[in-house]
């Protein structure tokens, strides 16, 4: 009983947070109903009703997204029809599918963090990872088995996204340039790249396709499904990412070189002090950080959706950032983090389609999160409630670096 | 003499002023080599024509021709080049930067007449087009340049400038639409664009003052915010009741007079208003902020504010006023984006000029003057690529839409010479 | 004007800083307030200049009672102020620096009458002799020339209280000389002057007056004519302070640190080691003495691994380490604890324990094979904490969060935690109390008991000639003297200090 209480101090900032987000895309979805809001002058207890009704509706549909229906569940389990359970756990499993990509890259952005740099760079990073996973794939096709494709695809796209990612930690070391500039132009500059090469390679481009997409590359080779149903997506891939949140925190926690990563993240000046090299934490870091997102875009590409598209990444960078500072840059906190994430992005999609509120509300709502999470000043005046400071790493990202913004 | 200056005159040569100069003579070499270049390519493209003209007066009217050859002003590029490399190698202390300009406009020349391989090419639209382009760059490079100089990191710059293009068309239309008057249209929605965007300048101060929050982080969550609720606002209401999203455009003015000036009054003085502003706002912020009693208080807040505040200078007034008005010019320069440009709103419309305009400011050291300049090369860049892709030159749209991105990346990582901004910029201030 | 302060009383979060403080100075008398660190002297300065409000008590200015609610309010009332740490804005002129916050304007867009700041600047540094180049970039002129320019910035405001707040601290005994003399000239003049200093010898030289303050208290009043040192530095610390480190008589061994001519550069690309030459053996402490600013720093860093020299030769234990990195020189056993113990000693958001590995986190038992042995680490940081007697509730308290001295003390355990031949110790009791900065001297001592060799670096005369066994003078860069720690006195440690030649006493 005694961690409990610590731990109920750690979280509220962060439940609150969710919370107070949610609220105000409450009445973002309220602000915007012009149907409903032109009632106010006749029938304005109507309103009032109708506006309750349209947050409940999202939400509603939100939440059924999410988890799907327990009693469906429950009946299907109980009839043991295949299609009827796939059916029902669908929305759990899709929930998970896309937690993945989001523990992925929430790690590579704690990662980062830990040692002082923030990287908003994360869909670049994964857009790399997936281009090279498709080439290599392609490339590698009939030259050696699927299994060992498998492997190679996953590696190469963790080196290519290292590759992106050190480009930034090495500038950051060698000139002073903020990783905030360098890695957000290099998430255009990746997104063109991968057009380009999506319109001018015969090689990768889908035969006959209108729009930018890669040839299908579930016949070359596929991530193993975990559960063996129809339209069930979930993939080892889920696997692999929890084993690299222990490995995350394993590197950071207990080994010398994750000492050095923080001690360089806190203070490059005492790092070089006590004899480490700050500008090697950083490259370092930004590689292992692109190296985890590159991994993301391999996993994305050959397991779930299985073809390289221009909107494969879809903000998860952005998301990343905001479920990183939520769960305290702490690995464990990512997967928690990257569920409660996970959720939201598969109810948003589910509340897309039932209610016609378009799924880009949860960009609004993850960046009103950053902002209770850094500062928590506000939940304080909001709620009443008393509440810890902010991580030390959080506190500090441009008073340390000494970068030109 | 005291013994430190004697000493300093006994053993001038030391690993750092040996590296120094070292790095000067690299420099010098790497000019000499670009110069050696720009002769080879000149010795190749002597045949090969360049025609360029531009309209005396008017759109579609007479023109003005320079006809040469690529190869010609390849050897204009090669001695350009040549003379900077000699003025480098004979002085470390040879101040390149400012003459950096004098080597890299031949170039840009040389390089169109080598693509456009002797197809000829009206050049007016493409200058003005760039001053058009800059417009919106420059402007946010002035937003940055006022908040930095108070000490605030700006980074939420493209996310206002998005907002103000989202309010810009919204009100705009409604505007329109409820009174049929275009004029009185674009005052309210570039008033409103840029109240809205002061507002959030208010919050990034809010967050980085009071809450202490860390500025880089302040600015990523309006950054962030910004690209969710104009994406969900286009989504549920402007794609589908497009009226909302047809606000009034903003035309190009004539100005009397001076736009009838032969081949230069097409190019600086037919323009919409915005290409006005922002040479005004280049001269305005110039005088202000190194010739009167403000600039000065704000250039302490951002160098040493504890200087500002012990002789009773409300330092943070100062940066939270520098946040508004920066918010209100990229408010400004967002409305830009929506009304002279498509007419309306699109999703994520800014694509990166917030962060181009903070190169622009890093490479102008600070200086409006100097950020103008480089807002100027960026505008370039952008309208070479509507040229070029309009005369067909065989160049993937990718590729040169990278440009401005790859040579941000370059601008930032100092690699074309380190400048020192403002001391204290993105430290939290304590006042007492 | 005649200042007085009745009962000043401020209170911070657990501390007393000013406790029912009264005081007063008479028109164109100088008051000295002498105080160590922590007394509550920078406390009543800010008091004074408007930036903090008193709990309770009043301030009379010429009998009238004023409340400061902001520096504003403070500069109109008169008071002005010469902060330690200069408030000139770096990259300003001198005419801009000066006129900030007192800027006339000539026009309706206010711009800057930099005209007539200037004239006024100009007859002022004539009137007071304060010889300044009007024009000059602030971050180009020497210390002393920058004391002036914030003398001329509080006399621009017609101020008639001039508080100076540690002004010798950055300055040679030349400069202070010259101070003393601006500071008389301007006290003739009726300018009343309090004079902030943690010196014995500049209050007994510059002061009408003596206040001497003592944990927010003021701890008694004394007359320049009649007080001595040893009465003075009593009121100051509160008991018969042992102003001399229990120490045997070194017994030098081998020479473990040997320095040849060594040129070492600052960032700014000045030569800031000019040429030094050093012996230190094993078993005796080398104290290297001098004004803030001569070359001890960047001395220290070329020493330490941390800064590449120019030129010249540096070896340790008989190994040439001028060319080495911090931690190839720090395996060889050497011990540094650096100047700024907060920024570069310590890693303020880690724990005691993490700091307490910070510089051997890489070696047996604490890891293998790059994976740490969190265990021993907690085993031997407790260890560390028992031994050094740090005063903390767990060794997973953020070292932030404990005292300066705590602090200074977990560095030195951590540095003494492994066997060293050399300890490079950089003003290793700057702002500490009194407590700590014996305990920090006697574990100095030991080590040199224990056979290492021994650098401390301070700008504190006391210091020196306590703990040194010699006593090595820097100026501009060079080491103009090397005393014997028994023939040190002030005097003539002081001349040295001031660039004198040993044995000559003429300027070089």
């Amino acid at each position: 009983m005694k961690r409990v209480g610590p731990l109920l101090r750690r979280i509220l900032v962060p439940v609150l947070s969710v919370l107070t987000a949610l609220l105000l895309g409450g009445v973002v979805i309220i602000l915007t109903d012009f149907d409903n809001l032109q009632k106010i002058g006749t029938d304005p207890l109507g309103t009032l009703g109708g506006a309750v009704q349209g947050v409940l509706n999202a939400y509603g549909a939100m939440l059924a997204g999410a988890f799907g229906d327990p009693n469906r569940i429950i009946t299907a389990l109980q009839t043991g029809n295949a299609a009827d359970i796939a059916r029902a756990i669908r929305p759990l499993t899709e929930t998970l599918v896309s937690t993945t990509p989001l523990i992925f890259v929430g790690l590579a952005v704690s990662i980062s963090f830990r040692a002082g740099m923030f990287n908003i760079g994360g869909d670049g990073q994964l857009m790399i990872g997936a281009l090279a996973a498709t080439a290599s794939a392609i490339a590698l096709n009939g030259v050696i088995p699927a299994w060992l494709i498998l492997i190679a695809t996953i590696a190469i796209a963790t080196l290519a996204g290292a590759a992106w990612g050190f480009v930034p930690g090495f500038l950051k070391a060698r000139t002073g340039a903020h990783e905030v500039i360098t890695t957000i132009m290099l998430n255009y500059i990746a997104s063109l790249f991968v057009f380009f090469i999506l319109t001018t390679s015969p090689a990768l481009r889908a035969a006959g396709s209108t729009t930018p997409v890669s040839k299908q590359l579930s016949s070359i080779v596929d991530v193993p499904n975990l559960i063996n149903l129809p339209t069930i997506r979930l993939d080892f891939g889920f696997v692999v990412a929890l084993l690299m949140a222990v490995a995350v925190s394993w590197l950071l926690f207990r080994t010398t070189k994750g000492f050095e990563l923080r001690a360089a993240g806190f203070s490059s000046t005492a790092a070089r002090y006590a004899g480490m090299s700050a500008g090697g934490s950083m490259m370092l870091a930004m590689s292992l950080s692109g190296g985890l997102a590159g991994m993301a875009g391999g996993f994305l590409v050959i397991g779930t959706v299985g073809q390289l598209s221009l909107d494969l990444s879809g903000g998860i960078g952005f998301n990343a950032i905001a479920l990183a500072l939520l769960a305290g840059l702490r690995p464990s906190g990512v997967v928690v983090s990257a569920l409660l994430f996970g959720a939201l992005t598969q109810g948003g999609k589910r509340m897309g389609i039932d209610t016609g509120i378009p799924f880009d509300l949860l960009l609004f709502i993850m960046a009103l999160v950053i902002m209770f999470v850094a500062a928590p000043g506000l939940i304080r005046s909001i709620w009443r409630v008393r509440v810890a400071k902010p991580a030390p790493e959080i506190a500090q990202v441009s008073s340390e670096s000494a970068g030109t913004v | 003499m005291t013994a430190a200056e004697a000493a300093l005159t006994m053993r001038p040569e030391g690993l750092a002023a040996r590296k120094a100069l070292r790095n000067s003579r690299l420099r010098g070499a790497a000019f000499a080599v670009f110069a050696v270049l720009a002769g080879y390519l000149a010795s190749r493209s002597f045949d090969v024509a360049a025609t360029f003209s531009f309209w005396i007066d008017k759109q579609g009217g007479e023109t003005a021709t320079l006809s040469t050859t690529v190869g010609a002003m390849w050897v204009v590029a090669a001695i350009a080049t040549a003379l900077v490399g000699v003025l480098q190698l004979r002085s470390a202390e040879f101040r390149w930067r400012r003459w950096l300009l004098v080597a890299i406009a031949p170039w840009i020349a040389a390089l169109l007449g080598n693509l456009l391989a002797g197809k000829a090419a009206v050049l007016t639209n493409v200058l003005a087009g760039s001053l058009e382009l800059a417009a919106p760059i420059s402007m946010a490079a002035m937003a940055g340049i006022l908040s930095e100089r108070s000490g605030m990191l700006n980074i939420a710059l493209e996310g206002k400038m998005l907002v103000g293009a989202c309010v810009a068309a919204i009100v705009g239309s409604i505007v329109s639409l409820a009174t049929g008057n275009a004029v009185l249209a674009v005052l309210a929605a570039v008033v409103s664009a840029m109240l809205v965007a002061a507002l959030l300048g208010l919050l990034l101060a809010w967050l980085g003052i009071r809450h202490k929050v860390d500025q880089i982080i302040a600015g990523t969550v309006i950054n962030i915010g910004a690209v969710g609720i104009t994406n969900f606002i286009f989504l549920r209401i402007l794609s589908r009741a497009t009226e909302y999203n047809s606000p009034p455009p903003v035309q190009a003015v004539r100005i009397p007079v001076l736009a009838d000036i032969p081949v230069l009054g097409p190019i600086f003085f037919v323009a919409t208003p915005y290409v006005y502003i922002a040479y005004a706002m280049v001269a305005i912020l110039t005088y202000m902020i190194y010739r009167t009693r403000w600039g000065l208080r704000l250039r302490a807040a951002g160098e040493k504010p504890a200087a500002a505040g012990t002789v009773g200078i409300n330092v943070l007034q100062i940066r939270y006023r520098a946040l508004i008005l920066a918010g209100l010019i990229s408010g400004l320069a967002g409305s830009y984006l929506s009304l002279a440009t498509s007419s309306s709103f699109q999703l994520q419309m800014t694509a990166g000029k917030g962060f181009i305009g903070l190169a622009a400011m890093i490479f102008g050291a600070w200086h409006p003057v100097g950020a103008f300049l480089a807002a100027l090369v960026f505008g370039f860049a952008d309208a070479t690529q509507s040229l070029l892709s309009i005369l067909g030159v065989d160049v993937a749209p990718q590729i040169l839409q990278s440009i401005p991105y790859v040579v941000t990346i370059v601008v930032v990582a100092g690699v074309v010479g380190r400048v020192r901004g403002p001391a204290s910029a993105g430290q939290p201030y304590e006042q007492g | 004007m005649r200042l007085e302060l009745r009962d000043i009383t401020k209170r911070f979060p657990g501390v007393l800083a000013n406790d029912r403080i009264s005081i007063s100075a008479d028109r164109g008398k100088v008051l000295g307030m002498l105080g160590e660190n922590g007394a509550g002297k920078t406390t009543l300065m800010n008091i004074l200049s408007g930036l903090y409000k008193p709990d309770s008590g009043q301030i009379f200015i010429d009998e009238t009672e004023r409340t400061f609610g902001d520096p504003v309010a403070a500069i109109e009332a008169g008071v002005g102020m010469v902060h330690q740490h200069f408030m000139l804005v770096p990259v300003f002129d001198v005419v801009e620096a000066v006129a900030l916050g007192a800027e006339t304007t000539k026009d309706a867009l206010g711009t800057f009458d930099r005209a007539a700041a200037r004239k006024r600047i100009v007859e002022l540094s004539e009137r007071y002799k304060l010889d300044v180049d009007p024009d000059a970039r602030i971050e180009s002129l020497p210390v002393g020339v920058r004391q002036r320019v914030e003398i001329l910035k509080a006399l621009y405001r017609r101020s008639d209280i001039l508080v100076l707040d540690e002004p010798s601290a950055v300055l040679t005994p030349y400069e202070t000389e010259e101070l003393y003399a601006i500071i008389r000239s301007l006290a003739a003049d009726g300018t009343t002057i309090i004079f902030i200093t943690h010196k014995l010898n500049e209050v007994l030289e510059v002061a009408d007056d003596i206040v001497v303050l003592r944990r927010g208290r003021v701890a008694g009043t004394a007359d320049p004519k009649t007080a001595t040192r040893q009465e003075l530095a009593n009121m100051m610390v509160g008991r018969d302070v042992e102003l001399i480190v229990p120490k045997g008589p070194a017994k030098p061994g081998e020479v473990v640190l040997s320095i040849e001519q060594l040129f070492v550069r600052d960032d700014r690309l000045e030569m800031a080691v000019n040429g030094v030459d050093l012996e230190v053996r094993a078993g005796e402490i080398v104290a290297v003495a001098g004004v803030q600013g001569n070359g001890q720093t960047e001395l220290v860093e070329a020493i330490t691994g941390l800064r590449t020299p120019d030129s010249g030769a540096i070896s340790i234990g008989g190994k040439r380490t001028e060319k080495w990195g911090p931690r190839q020189v720090s395996n060889l056993g050497v011990a540094h604890i650096p100047e700024d113990r907060g920024r570069d000693g310590l890693i303020s958001p880690m724990t005691i324990a993490e700091n307490y590995i910070l510089d051997t986190y890489h070696e047996a038992p604490y890891s293998r094979n790059g994976v740490l042995n969190l265990k021993v680490v907690r085993e031997r940081a407790a260890q560390g904490v028992k031994d050094f007697d740090i005063r903390t509730p767990s060794i997973d308290t953020y070292a932030g969060a404990l005292s300066g001295g705590n602090q200074q003390k977990v560095v030195v355990a951590r540095e003494f935690s492994v066997p060293v031949q050399l300890v490079i110790a950089a003003q290793p009791t700057r702002g500490l109390d009194v407590g700590s900065i014996e305990y920090i001297h006697r574990r100095l001592v030991e080590q040199r008991d224990a056979g290492a060799a021994i650098v401390i670096v301070s700008t504190e005369l006391d210091e020196v000639l306590a703990v040194g066994d010699r006593i090595a003078v820097m100026y501009a860069g060079r080491i103009v003297g090397i005393l014997a720690g028994d023939d040190a006195t002030y005097e003539n440690l002081g001349l040295l200090m001031g660039g004198a030649t040993y044995g000559e006493g003429t300027a070089a």
